[in-house]
């Protein structure tokens, strides 16, 4: 007798659930997998909207389907069509149109979306832009067109990218920053110099230690942003990168356990009955500590995702956390890496910096040493893949410690390691 | 369906001579010879590395194309993809040099061109019958072969050895 397939249904159309839907369409080839996206494009590569911004890429160029892993055809994506809340006993999710879902399998899979922190006045105003999906890349170019200087809240990474895109238009860039250096989450102020330098010689203007106040506008949208030491900075767009908060809300708490993001079990499991979580949204933890986190990563998303995936087609498979930092990218020709735990300051961890020309580097050990704990690698970042590694799988120091802390590991010492001794 | 050819790495025979890295290296230049990739720009690179554990080991290592690529799924631009040959590329149009390969890859075996800007690895040499490092290895180190093939090889050279210590 010919079994019915199994009904999958997926709410998010990123990293996540897509990493999750292409998973399941190769395990069980008989199931039917709907992805349910509130965005008005198909799913497409999130971290590539700077490039949009810039005019590098095209939509079609940042598509997803058909590029990397995502080959897989049979997975029906229903556009801005946003899920309104779950039916736990029903199994059945009811989508804002009204419509309901039955599904034998479901993942929650909704993301995060830009954190707009308080005490900012005039966020509102045309102009002002928290960049998060295509459709904000999209009128973000547009007003990049008649913009002639724009102010960048924030000094994190997505920002950074941004501020270059605009550059790149040959607008004039000011970023302030509220912590004492840029990237202040992925490193620490006194490892930043280089970037630093690399960002002042681009020519992107730079504020530290200031946040906004008040955002100025006119009938034609933004014209100033005003800081909290009174300065007013001139200006017809305003982007803000203040990180991002997980699209946890529509969740009824009674149903599913929410922590700020939907808590899940080690098989990426909410408390309902086959309902997963993954992803931006979903409470995940740190590996070597097991600390509950929530981290804004399109490759903790995909990894998650994925995982999430075999589980929901009956593969039981254990995700094994993820850290809070692990980023990598090249800003204005400095390339870095920061992963793990990188920032020292007031902790007895054994650190080891070295700073050449062009190149700075830092690795933290715990504090008896036999642990790496975390990396920073800026300028050089040659095989930065094996310090992952090798924190990742708390590798013993003993035999290798001296490779670690000069930046001259290779696979070969691992593998010796493991082989001889 | 025939199963791929991978490259495999007899550790015991390797003795550093690094032929695998200048061949490899000119195989991936424009002018395909020793001479004209000595001036080439950018300077022609290799994708395996001959690397050294004191105080006396020498180990190639080599893309090893993983099952769940680490990078493929890290990629954050779709650039890297697996071929129907199972070999995983990376698609230097679409790359942006992010480097989240490099950051993922547990082989350190993703290089970076920093002139282009662009990720590069071992692409097993498509148009070529047998890789090149693999043609340039004097000890036969470095081994093509499928996995099937390969181990059934290996299993042959224990039994022989097994029965030449029992005295045949």
């Amino acid at each position: 007798m010919a079994m019915e397939g199994k009904r999958y249904v997926i709410v998010g159309g990123s990293a996540a659930g897509m990493a999750a839907a292409e998973t399941i369409r190769r395990l069980d080839p008989g199931g039917s997998v709907r992805v349910l996206s509130e965005e008005v494009d198909a799913p497409y590569f999130r971290p590539m909207i700077p490039f949009l911004v810039s005019g590098k890429k095209s939509p079609a160029e940042i598509s997803l389907q058909g590029c990397g892993p995502y080959q897989a055809k049979g997975i029906e994506v229903l556009l801005e069509n946003r899920a309104a809340r779950i039916d736990t006993g029903c199994a059945q999710v009811v989508t804002e149109r009204g419509e309901s879902l039955a599904y034998d399998r479901l993942l929650l899979a909704t993301g995060s979306r830009p954190h707009l922190p308080p005490g900012i006045g005039g966020v509102s105003s045309d102009g002002v832009f928290a960049l998060r999906s295509l459709a904000d890349a999209r009128r973000t170019a547009l007003r990049a067109k008649s913009t002639r200087q724009a102010v960048m809240l924030g000094g994190g990474l997505l920002n950074l990218k941004v501020a270059f895109a605009l550059l790149e238009c040959g607008i004039k860039v000011t970023l302030v920053v509220q912590s004492p250096e840029v990237l202040s989450q992925l490193m620490e102020p006194a490892d930043a110099f280089l970037v630093r330098d690399a960002l002042d010689q681009a020519g992107l203007k730079i504020i530290t230690g200031r946040s906004a106040r008040q955002i100025l506008s006119n009938e034609d949208g933004v014209n100033g942003v005003v800081l909290d030491d009174g300065a007013e900075l001139a200006c017809r767009m305003v982007c803000i990168g203040k990180g991002v908060q997980p699209n946890a809300d529509w969740i009824d708490p009674r149903q599913i356990p929410v922590n700020r993001g939907i808590v899940v079990d080690k098989y990426t499991r909410t408390a309902a009955e086959n309902v997963y979580a993954a992803g931006d949204v979903a409470v995940t933890f740190e590996p070597i500590t097991g600390a509950a986190i929530i981290t804004g990563l399109w490759t903790n998303a995909v990894a998650m995702g994925r995982c999430a995936g075999a589980n929901m087609a009956d593969r039981p498979t254990a995700y094994g956390g993820t850290f809070g930092i692990l980023n990598a990218t090249q800003v204005a020709r400095m390339p870095f890496v920061s992963m793990g735990i990188v920032h020292t300051a007031g902790t007895d961890y054994e650190t080891h910096s070295r700073s050449s020309p062009g190149a700075h580097r830092k690795l933290v050990f715990s504090a008896d040493g036999n642990r790496l704990l975390g990396a920073l690698f800026v300028g050089d970042i040659a095989r930065a893949g094996l310090y992952h590694t090798v924190i990742r799988e708390q590798v013993r120091m003993d035999d290798i410690k001296k490779q670690v802390i000069d930046h001259r590991l290779h696979y070969g010492h691992l593998l010796c390691a493991r082989r001889y001794s | 369906m025939t199963e791929a050819k991978e490259i495999f790495v007899r550790l015991d025979r390797c003795m550093a001579c690094h032929s695998c890295e200048m061949a490899c290296a000119v195989a991936h230049s424009a002018g395909q010879s020793l001479y004209t990739a000595i001036s080439e720009k950018p300077t022609p690179k290799p994708r395996l590395y001959v690397e050294w554990v004191a105080p006396d080991r020498a180990v190639p290592i080599v893309c090893r194309h993983c099952e769940d690529a680490p990078c493929m799924h890290a990629c954050i631009a779709g650039a890297i993809s697996r071929s129907p040959a199972g070999v995983v590329e990376t698609d230097a149009d679409k790359c942006i040099g992010c480097w989240t390969c490099v950051m993922v890859c547990p082989y350190g075996v993703i290089g970076r061109h920093l002139e282009e800007h662009k990720a590069y690895r071992c692409d097993r040499c498509p148009d070529r019958e047998t890789p090149a490092c693999v043609n340039a290895c004097p000890t036969r180190a470095l081994i093509y072969q499928s996995a099937t093939g390969y181990s059934r090889s290996q299993r042959q050279t224990a039994s022989r050895a097994m029965l030449a210590g029992n005295g045949g």
